[in-house]
This record gives C-alpha cells, structure tokens and sequence, in this order.
C-alpha cells in the first residue's frame, strides 16, 4: 500500500485530467469534432493568468475566471473563424492540429520559451499529522470539485443545460423542439475552452509555465475520455481518476517503468471493452 | 555613464562599417581584416530553446570584444563572425543547419552540439573536412558514436558524465555529514555515461541512490517519496532545469525542508527557480558555475578572467539590462581561443587538416584554464579535458559560488 | 492551332496534356541532379519524399476507415531494425534494408490481427499508445538501441560495375535522392495499382459504410489488415532509408509529432488520391517547414507554419485537399469548363 501522500497527490493529478477531459468531451458531444488543441487553451489560459497576476496585480480567483473568459472568447472565435469555415471531421481535425503549432509559436515569441512560474500565489503547505499538502494542490482539487459540482447543476437544471444534452443525445430531434444547434455549439465551444484556461489557470502555481506545458495534459485528457468511453461525460471524470491514480501509483512502485505500463493498461482497457468503459452514451 | 554607451556605439558603427567593408572588399587591402564565419548549431526553438538563447548575448559579446583587436595569422588581420542556426533539438535539424552552414554560408568552423545530435552534424562536417568544435565529449567516451577513422575533423568539449562525478565530489565535500546522495535523470540520460559514473563514485566510497523518471515528467511526488525511502537527504540531478525545479519545490510541500536540492548544468536564471519553485523552497539550490573568474582553486589566466568581466559588462549593456547568466563561458569561448592559437600555430585559417593538426595534442591557454589536448593517447583525437567542477547557490535571488572539486579524468 | 486542338480532341486530350505535364515534372525532378548537386536541396528533397512514403501510408490505412496515429512508430522500426542488424550484428546493408521493411510489416500485420477490431477514435488511440510504447522501448532497452545516444549508422558500401562507380553513398546525396525516388515510386506503383483494383474499391466500401460492406459478405478485419500491413511494410523502409541518410536513429526521431506531421501532409494534400495527395502534402509541407526554420525569431516559424496549413485548409473547397486543385486547374482555368455548380457555391 502506497503512502497516502501518494494518493492525495494522484487526486491532485486526476483532478487536471478530469477538466480537462470533460472539456473535450462536452465539446466533442455536441460539435461532433475533437479538439486537438484542446491543450494549448489550458497553456494560453496559464499564460494569461500569468500575466494577470503578475502584470495587472488582478487577484488569483478573479484572474482565473479572467483567463477562462478570455479563452472562452478565443474558443468561439477558432469555432467561428476556422472550424465553421473547414468541413469534414478530417479537416478540422489537421485545422485543430495546425492550431497547435500556431499557438505554440505565438506563444514562444510572446510570451518567451524560458520557464516562469506563480510560486507566490497561495503559498504554504497544510499539514495534516505527519501529512503536509500544499495549498496549491488543496486548490486544484476544491476547484475541480466546484467545476463537477456547478457543471452537474448546469447540465440537469437550467434549460441550456438540458439542451445540451438533447442535442448530444439526438441533434435531429433537438433542433425539431427549437434548439439551436449552431447557437448551443458556439456555447460549448466556450465553455469547453474555458474548463480548459481554468485548469491551466488553477496548475500555474503548480508546474511552471511555458508555451509548451499544453501537450502533456492533452494527451492524457484524450487517454482519459477514451478509457471512459467517447461522448460520455461521467466516463470522461472515472477515466481522469483512473488515469491519475495509475500514474502516481504506478510511478512509486516501478519509477521509470510506470509510462510503459499506463500505455499497455490504456490498450488493455481498450482491447477488453472497445467502447471504452462507459460506453457512448451521456448520462 | 551616458558617454561610456555612447562610445559603445560609435565603436559598434565602426566595427560594423569595418566588417561590412571587409565583406564587400575580400582581399583588395592586405590591412583590412578578413572575416572568418564560424557556424553555431543551437536549439533557439521549441522546449529547449531557451538554453540555445540564453548565451547568446554573451557569444556576441565576447566575440565582438576579441574582433575588436582582431586576430593575426601569418601577418593578416582576421575578425571572427558568428552564424547561429536553429537545429530544433533534434537529430534531422541538426544534419540540415550543418548542410546549410557548409554548402550555403560556406564555414569551415561549427561550433556544437548537444550531445544526442552529434551523430548527424558529425556525419555531415567530416567528409567536408569542417571542424567541428562539440559542447560536450559524450560521445568520446568507449562505447560512444566518436570513430576516431571517420570522424578525424571532431573536437570534443568536456564529457558531461565527467563534470557530474566532480560536481558530485563537491557536493559531498561541501556537506561531509550527508546520509545519502539521490541522483536523478530522466531515462534519456541511460546509458554507458551513467554506468562510469557509477562505478567512479562506489569507487570514491560515496553512498548514492540512483532514480528514473520519464524525460516530461512533472510530478516528483512519487520519485521523491523512492528517495526517502531509499534514505537520501541530496538530490543532485542530471541538468534537467524543469526536473530540478520541480523536485525542489515539491520536496518542500511534502515536508522535507532540509534536503538538499541541485542540478548538473549552468543555473539559467536564479529567479526562474524563485518563480516556479517559491522564494523559501529555492534557498540553497545548488548547481554548477561557469563564471571563472573567482575560482578559489582553478588558475585562470588573469587576463582572460578581465576579458570575461568586461564581455559580460558589453552584453548587459547590448540587451540593455544586467546580464547574470555565465553559462556562455562554459565552452565557444574556450574552443573559439583553441581555435584561434591552433590557427597561429598552423599558420592558415582554411587548411582545417593543418589546424586539426594543431589542435591534437597541442596546448591551449582558454578562458576555462590551460589545457593540453589528448592528442592520440586516449580516443585517438583532440578531447578536452580539465573543466572544474564548480558549483554555485542561490542566496536571496543571487547565484553565488559556493565550492568546487578538481577534475578526475578517465584514465 | 485550332486544327491541332481538334485533332488532339480525337485523342481525348484534356485527359493526355494533364497526363503529360505530371510526366514532365516527373522527368524535372528526375533529372534535377544534373542539373545541381546543392546538398541543401537534394536533402530536403530526399527527407520530403521520405515523409510522403509515410503520409501514404497513412492515407492508405484512412482508406479502410482507420485512423492511425502511429504510423512514425513503423518508421522507427523500419529504421531501428536496420540498425540493429548493420550496427549490432554487422549483417551487410542490402539484406538487413530488405528485412527492414519486412519486419514493420509483420509487426504491423500482429498488431493489426490484434487491434483492427477497435474502430474509431479508440483504434486511434491504441496506435499512439503503441507508437509511445515502440519510443519507450527505444529508449530503455540501451544494450541493444543504445538508448538517447541512438545507433549511428553507415552508409551503404559504394556500388561499382566493372571498375566504374556507379553510386556512392557517401561522396554525395546523389544516390540517396534516387534510392528514395525508387522507394516512392514503388510505393507509388504499389499503391496506385491497389487503388484501381478491386482492392481498393473494397477498402473505399469498408470506409464508406462498414456496415453494408459487412452485410455483401466483405470480410472487413481482412481488408483492414491487409491494408494495415502493406502500410508498414512500405513506411519501414521509409523509415530504413531515413535512418541511413540521416547515419543516426534516436528515440526522438519517430515519435507521436512526426505520426501528426504525416496525417497533416496526408490530410492537406488530399486523401482522395491514394498517390499524388500525399506526395503533394509532403513535398509541399516539408518544403514549408525547411524553409520557415530559416526565420531567426524563435516560434515565427511554427506560428507561421500553423496559420497556412490553416489558411490553405479554410481556403480550399470543402472536404478537399491540394490534389483536387490540379484537376480543377485544367477544368476551371485552362479548359475553362461550364460545369453545373453544386450548393457548395452557396456560401
């Protein structure tokens, strides 16, 4: 049995996939494309908190709502300016993928490729007996709980939330009832982009910032809804918390080695449930 | 100090004009001075980027500061000019910047690469007859890419491996109560390299524990909790500045305030580590120091150590802010003077087996002490050998020097 | 002239001039060695034809209906095969560079009979599982890949008949830009012959409608394999090629950005055409990107590279690549064609 320091830090790591897993997801259900750039707005969202903090002196909460609205607007511009304009999955997905080295280079020659981080923001470290947490990581995790939490009721009790999951679920049948696609899209775009600015903006104090830290999380949100089952959102959030347990776990038993095995465990999964575990349906 | 930036820039237009003129006039006037191109293979872009950027201002400094006497062989005046291409850390940009240098800008000099590179450019300069000046001897050690047959226009820097074990020797010098020393690398370090250093520190009786991680890696959570348990209370990385930081701020948060934190490798920025790993957490972090010129036990030249004063007081004032970053010393300095002596000893600035010549075996007085080439006795080329192991640590958001340990060379 | 374009008429020639200016250009890049010798230009080349080889083989495998994301990882073992068996075990360069290819496309054929039966975005999912497992092997098994450092390899001995030197490899890019021309243009042959046989219409049925196909009795794992397997075979020896022509393989030479490099190239050169939209992509986008390294800022280049693969793909017709251009080219601006406008007009 691994030290529950182990454990708390593979909740903290679960907690990135997971936002940024239902971001894609979200965006996934009712555009019907996956956005591979997905990751640089979680990177364009830390600069810009970084930027937030450090240069206007906005404090951290409201510069990570200011990152997430300002991604958000990004969001729906790259929906409207380019995945509109581009038809085909196919080509929006080499359009999305494009984006990837525009906003990494963007970003190089804005913001500079050095390392730079935001340890001031919520320093200290909490300790429980014989269990120290850092705040920063208290943080992520009550973020991420307050996003599940605001997300569930956005999803079952407000009529644009239950529009979206019509649409998810049946869009022909939506738009027969008056939903508009085109309008709930531009919204999801948002909203997915958004997650994704926050929880870069929440890991800023974590991990250093720089144009490049977006490909790590990507690739492990994508791991994450593909073990949870493609479309589902719950799935997206047990594929997250799966993702990163294994990894911390994994890591403090086998070190080096744990990458290989969360590599053959995400084909295993994929192998004996090829729907992924929670099939593709949206709850 | 107003007037002293204004000469600066009379001097700078002067200079221009010289070397603009001395590239439309070639050879017309036997007392104008000959520009000689020399070829920087560097990352400048992507994730690594900033370790090919950071020197920069202290190459061009240095070099408009010898161009600024000039360089005489066999009685002609030379200026040095430096070309710098991006390889993009990789193997392939490597090979392409090498061509362009060779067959677009025609140098007969480059000064590079990484070591994970070298390969690719080697395979490039060598039937070209190029010399190519390596920041690292990685790949001279038995084992490694050098063939001595093939690859006969190679000049190596010091083997990083080397530097680790004598950063290593510092290390334990500078805290002999120490109960365990951690070493850290990613897995793209693995290898032979790795191996020698092994055995040299079970041999030096220090008691070390060694752990991997994937290159990328950001949480240490799990590696720092296999380093208590192993019984460390150092954890010395293998020059990984992300890691580093990293593993110094999260053994903070889990409680183990004491440890000991440091890096192979030239410290970047003193206030990258503050920023990213906290004020507190960073105190004492440890890593190895290139500015040479307050040594307690390396003899350096004198007149080098004002030189390398006085080029990082010219590139504070190009770039317009100071300018702390020493990593620039570290090694086209160094091989750029090895250059220049084995050219007057050769005679020639474009005979490159003449200077190849010159170089094995020969002995050079650099910026990073007095060196004598290995010539034919160890791998059959030049290698460099005899880089101190300095270290330094930050204090407040200073980098300071902190203690070093002479060099242990392979037999 | 208007008697010579009658006459031509006869013989159908808004199909033969097209035809013939591809030859033309064919013949062009043929012949441009003799033209210059500029080792900066011929190695592009050679890397560029190299990647199309890979974008083929992706195209080749979307076909069927999968999208692979690990199509590098066959060139890494195409090249870490090759490798091996001329660094490691000293074999002699043709044998092993014949065994190369065969060996990605037995490994592509075991993992194919494995994972095919994954559709969709999880078979794409297993294949960048797969092509970060081949990179971490690469990486950690160093008695055997040397690791980082990567195997350093040697060209080809010099091919000489009777006292002549026909080729050598290491005097000049020369023979390595022919090597790869031989290499696309079999591949090209090979691929554009599966195009047109049943085989190909076969695999364009299983793409379109897996289900139907499935229902006329078509066995769809079969196709996707087979299809999955020539895939790698031809991608290894892309990789074999590259490997000697750059003399080092490393772990970081094949990973998942360049299987993304690939399907870019694949996809922006057009997947209608299992052939020409692949070598257009490649050339055309490793060509880009050589050029746009040359810029000093750090991160124009991929700033720049990213904004035109996104302008081109905004600008071309919807759900097209480069390659249809060239028959719109001869219909729209040289025949100057009325033809009946679909919707797409509409917007």
């Amino acid at each position: 049995m691994p030290p529950a320091g182990i454990w708390i830090d593979g909740l903290a790591q679960s907690c990135t996939y997971m936002t940024m897993a239902f971001g894609m997801v979200l965006v996934f259900s009712i555009l019907g494309i996956l956005n591979w750039a997905h990751g640089q707005f979680y990177m364009l969202g830390s600069i810009l908190l970084y930027y937030a903090i450090t240069a206007a002196g906005i404090p951290f909460p409201a510069g990570l709502l200011l990152a997430g609205l300002g991604m958000a607007l990004l969001g729906i511009i790259v929906k409207v300016v380019i995945i509109d304009r581009v038809e085909g999955e196919l080509y929006v997905g080499a359009a999305t993928l494009a984006l990837i080295f525009f906003f990494e280079g963007l970003a190089s020659l804005l913001f500079g490729m050095q390392d730079r981080g935001l340890s001031m923001v919520l320093p200290g470290v909490l300790e429980m007996g014989g269990l120290s947490v850092s705040y920063q990581k208290v943080a992520v995790i009550v973020f991420t709980l307050v996003v599940m939490v605001v997300m569930y009721y956005v999803l079952h009790f407000t009529r644009m939330g239950k529009a979206i999951r019509a649409v998810s679920q049946n869009p022909d049948a939506a738009s027969l009832y008056g939903i508009s696609v085109e309008r709930l899209s531009l919204v999801v775009m948002g909203i997915g982009c958004a997650l994704a600015a926050m929880a870069g903006g929440i890991m800023a104090p974590v991990y250093p910032v720089n144009p490049f830290i977006g490909r790590a999380p990507m690739i492990m949100a994508l791991l994450a809804i593909v073990i949870g089952g493609l479309g589902s959102l719950s799935g997206a959030i047990v594929g997250g918390l799966i993702l990163g347990f294994l990894h911390s776990v994994i890591a403090y038993y086998l070190s080096y080695l744990a990458e290989v095995v969360l590599f053959v465990l995400v084909i295993i999964i994929l192998l004996v449930k090829p729907q992924g575990l929670f099939g593709a349906s949206i709850k | 100090m107003k007037k002293q930036k204004f000469n600066f820039t009379i001097l700078m237009v002067v200079f221009m004009f010289l070397a603009v003129s001395a590239v439309f006039t070639t050879t017309a006037f036997a007392e104008e001075p000959t520009v000689i191109k020399i070829g920087n293979i560097s990352p400048l872009s992507g994730p690594a980027g900033p370790w090919g950027q950071a020197p920069m201002p202290g190459y061009d400094a240095f070099i408009a500061a010898m161009n600024k006497e000039g360089v005489v062989v066999n009685g002609k005046k030379y200026v040095f000019k430096l070309i710098s291409v991006d390889d993009q850390n990789s193997p392939e940009g490597g090979a392409r910047a090498a061509k362009r240098l060779i067959y677009e800008e025609k140098v007969k000099f480059i000064l590079g690469h990484w070591s994970w590179n070298f390969p690719s450019v080697a395979a490039v300069t060598n039937p070209a007859k190029v010399i190519l000046m390596t920041r690292t001897g990685n790949e001279a050690v038995p084992g490694g890419a050098y063939t001595p047959k093939k690859m006969p226009y190679t000049v190596f820097g010091t083997p990083s491996h080397e530097r680790f074990i004598s950063s290593i020797f510092a290390l334990v010098k500078a805290y002999p109560d120490y109960s365990k020393v951690g070493i850290s690398d990613s897995t793209l370090g693995k290898g032979i390299g790795w191996d020698y250093v092994d055995r040299e520190l079970a041999k030096a009786g220090i008691r070390f524990h060694h752990e991997w991680y994937p290159p990328g890696t950001q949480d240490f959570t799990p590696y720092i909790t296999r380093f208590k348990e192993a019984g460390c209370d150092i954890v010395f990385g293998g020059g990984d500045v992300m890691a580093a930081m990293l593993i110094l701020k999260q053994r903070w948060e889990m409680g183990y305030k004491d440890w000991k934190i440091g890096t192979a490798g030239a410290m970047l920025d003193p206030k990258m580590y503050i920023g990213v790993s906290g004020m507190e957490a960073s105190q004492g972090f440890i890593s190895q120091y290139d500015a040479n010129w307050n040594f307690k036990k390396t003899i350096v030249n004198p007149k080098y150590v004002k030189m390398c004063q006085t080029v990082q007081k010219m590139a504070s004032d190009a770039i317009g802010k100071p300018y702390n970053y020493t990593g620039w010393i570290e090694w086209v300095p160094a091989h750029l003077q090895i250059l220049v002596q084995a050219m007057q000893k050769a005679n020639t600035v474009d005979d490159t087996a003449a200077i190849m010549k010159a170089i094995r075996g020969g002995t050079f007085d650099t910026v990073s002490g007095k060196y004598t080439m290995s010539g034919k006795k160890t791998y059959g080329a030049a290698v460099v050998f005899g880089n101190p192991g300095v270290m330094s640590q930050i204090k407040g958001d200073k980098e300071v020097y902190f203690s070093e340990s002479p060099w242990t060379p392979i037999p | 002239m208007m008697q010579f374009f009658k006459t031509i008429h006869l013989m159908d020639y808004k199909n033969i001039v097209p035809k013939l200016v591809i030859g033309l250009v064919v013949a062009a890049i043929v012949l441009l060695p003799v033209v210059t010798k500029d080792v900066v230009i011929l190695s592009m080349l050679i890397f560029s034809g190299l990647w199309a080889v890979a974008a083929m083989g992706f195209t080749l495998v979307l076909r069927t209906g999968q999208f692979s994301l690990g199509q590098s990882a066959f060139m890494a073992i195409g090249g870490y095969t090759c490798a091996i068996l001329t660094v490691q075990m000293d074999f002699p360069f043709w044998p092993s560079f014949l065994l190369s290819g065969i060996i990605s496309g037995l490994v592509a054929f075991l993992l194919g009979v494995v994972v095919l039966r994954v559709g969709g975005i999880y078979f794409s999912i297993i294949t960048l599982a797969l092509g970060e497992i081949v990179r971490i092997i690469a990486l950690n098994w160093e008695s055997v890949t040397r690791g980082s450092r990567g195997l350093v390899t040697s060209s080809p001995l010099p091919i000489s008949i009777f006292g002549w030197e026909l080729a050598n490899f290491d005097a000049s890019p020369v023979p390595y830009f022919y090597f790869m021309l031989c290499l696309v243009a079999i591949t090209g042959v090979v691929f554009w012959r599966i195009g047109d046989s049943r085989l190909g219409q076969i695999f364009a049925g299983v793409a379109l409608n897996p289900e139907l196909a499935e229902h006329q009795g078509i066995h769809l794992m079969k196709y996707r394999i087979i299809a999955f397997t020539i895939a790698g075979v031809f991608t290894g020896y892309a990789g074999a090629l590259y490997t000697h022509f750059l003399t080092v393989i490393t772990p970081m030479v094949f990973g998942l950005w360049q299987s993304i490099q690939a399907m870019i190239m694949s996809i922006v050169g057009g997947i209608s055409s299992l052939v020409g939209g692949p070598i257009i992509g490649g050339v055309l986008l490793y060509g880009l990107g050589d050029r746009l390294s040359r810029l000093q800022t750090p991160g124009l280049s991929q700033m720049v590279f990213g904004a035109t693969v996104v302008l081109v793909l905004i600008c071309l017709p919807k759900g097209t690549g480069l390659v249809e251009l060239w028959d719109k080219f001869w219909k729209k601006v040289v025949w100057r064609e009325v033809e009946y406008e679909h919707d797409e007009m509409e917007d």
